[in-house]
């Protein structure tokens, strides 16, 4: 493995995880991924929880800060999702507001990650691909490229997920993550499929990942299981793979990428 | 004109915690009711939140069980939504949400469970902050001892309980059923005071005046003062266990409040 990722809501008190994670940073380069910043809030980020951002990243000096194109927090309660945000002028003069905020804070440029989605909001204008292109550019921030959640998104609402990484800004996607999902069938008999981090990564989801390492050349990829979490083989297996996949792919200059 | 900003989350807020429907109004139907892609979303949160409680709840969870607990949380997540979106501090009322739940009146030490355990969860999740050094306070003339005030550790929680929860919490996590029959639940109440040290999270108990001395030194007052209210307290053996295992944070020696000392 060429390094690690963690939840930075995890590191946020002190204690054994702290510690065990400060020792691990000795040996793996670490990546933080936040799910708490709420970045597209329209009442503006919680100024504690980026400070509590900022406290994690100066103690781990991490190789990678990212957040979600998403929101999670509305009158100063947390809704423990990340939430769709519509595809609006005002919805993305919101979320580039709170990043250029979150980069200023911290002093460093972060990726923003798309999410998965089970709703479209009628009054979106944009399309989710434009709208992140619109964002790095207005922000300067860099794209976190989930090949899952792409998947799941289109498949949930029907679009073309090579369209989507057309859409992308290339040289601006700095981190991939892959992940497995779960089809859930409703009443009705519609399927909604799940991004639910429990399985492993599926053939559709592998193809996709090739066909954004051809746009995007090799790009540090993740794989993402937090749920029914395996054996570390199973885990350490799919890692192989995308590494497998990344070695097939023509280096981009100056930049050497390893799976984790 | 489409909806604010503003407007769509604070209705997606109360779908997801008052199972409000107006935000249907915004969303796209395209095969599957609106109301069956929110119920998506909040079924994650309340399974997030659910889980994040039983994290800091574990034996509250094995006595009532599993489904009991779900159903307890799902109450308390709607009184009490979090306002932090760092999940270590979610679950500080749980204790109070107990006492008052009628459907676990049957369980009378329920809630002092609930005390213990979250008692424990703040001392696992405290900042890391150094302890007193005991020599610095060694090196302090003898007449400034009286005024020396401590801030105790933000590790540390005083619980008085009027049942010996952190037996029933140890009995119950060991799954140790003879443990448990032989707890006394009329014993009296038990004083702790449970902290992290350098050996990680202990819970200890203290006699009564014992534990209203350290009380009393943990908001602040002057040692001196302390010490002449429980005469009948071996304060140079108490006080030097609470230093040992870094109870304390900080010391000041003077009339006003505490100010940091390095």
């Amino acid at each position: 493995m060429g390094w690690l990722e963690v939840h930075t809501e995890n590191y946020m008190g002190g204690g054994r995880p702290l510690e065990f994670l400060t020792a691990i940073r000795r040996d793996y380069a670490i990546s933080l991924h936040g799910v708490g910043l709420s970045l597209g809030s329209a009442e503006g980020i919680d100024r504690k929880h980026l400070e509590a951002v900022r406290r994690v990243a100066e103690r781990l000096d991490p190789c990678a800060v990212s957040e979600h194109l998403s929101w999670s927090v509305v009158g100063g309660i947390y809704l423990a999702d990340l939430l769709p945000l519509p595809m609006t002028e005002e919805a993305l003069r919101v979320i580039c507001r709170n990043i250029d905020e979150t980069q200023e804070r911290l002093g460093r440029t972060i990726l923003i990650e798309n999410p998965s989605s089970y709703i479209r909001y009628r009054h979106s204008t944009i399309p989710e691909w434009q709208f992140l292109d619109a964002v790095t550019v207005r922000t300067g921030c860099n794209v976190l490229c989930d090949v899952n959640n792409i998947y799941v998104s289109a498949c949930n609402h029907g679009f073309d997920p090579l369209a989507y990484l057309d859409g992308l800004p290339a040289t601006r996607v700095g981190e991939i993550h892959l992940a497995g999902h779960t089809a859930r069938t409703l009443a009705n008999g519609a399927t909604v499929r799940i991004d639910d981090h429990g399985s492993r990564v599926i053939p559709a989801v592998w193809s996709l990942y090739d066909a954004a390492l051809a746009r995007f050349g090799r790009v540090p990829t993740l794989i993402e299981w937090d749920t029914d979490v395996p054996d570390l083989s199973v885990l350490v297996a799919e890692a192989a793979e995308a590494q497998r996949r990344l070695d097939q792919t023509g280096r981009r200059t100056g930049n050497a990428a390893e799976a984790a | 004109m489409p909806p604010k900003l503003l407007e769509v989350q604070r209705a997606f807020g109360d779908a997801i915690f008052r199972d409000e429907a107006r935000l249907a109004d915004h969303i796209a139907d395209n095969g599957i009711a609106a109301a069956d892609r929110l119920r998506i979303y909040r079924n994650t949160a309340f399974s997030v939140l659910t889980d994040a409680l039983r994290l800091v709840y574990p034996s509250v969870s094995r006595i009532v069980g599993t489904e009991f607990f779900d159903g307890a949380a799902a109450f308390f997540i709607r009184r009490h939504p979090p306002t932090d979106a760092y999940l270590g501090n979610y679950g500080g009322e749980f204790a109070k949400f107990l006492s008052g739940f009628k459907p676990a009146s049957g369980v009378r030490y329920l809630a002092d469970v609930a005390r213990f355990e979250w008692a424990l969860n703040v001392a696992a999740n405290a900042l890391d902050a150094a302890a007193v050094d005991p020599t610095a306070l060694a090196s302090l003339p003898p007449s400034a001892h009286d005024a020396v005030r401590f801030v105790p550790h933000s590790s540390v929680s005083l619980l008085e309980l009027k049942y010996p929860a952190d037996r029933i919490a140890d009995a119950v996590m060991a799954r140790d059923d003879t443990a448990m029959a032989a707890i006394d639940l009329d014993s009296g109440p038990v004083w702790l005071v449970v902290h992290r040290g350098v050996d990680g999270v202990e819970a200890r108990r203290f006699g009564e005046t014992e534990w209203q001395f350290m009380a009393r030194l943990c908001a602040g007052a002057p040692l001196g003062a302390v010490t002449a209210a429980y005469p009948q307290v071996k304060a140079g053996p108490l006080l030097a266990d609470h230093l040992l295992r870094g109870r304390f944070c900080r010391f000041s020696v003077s009339r006003e409040l505490p100010e940091e000392t390095s």
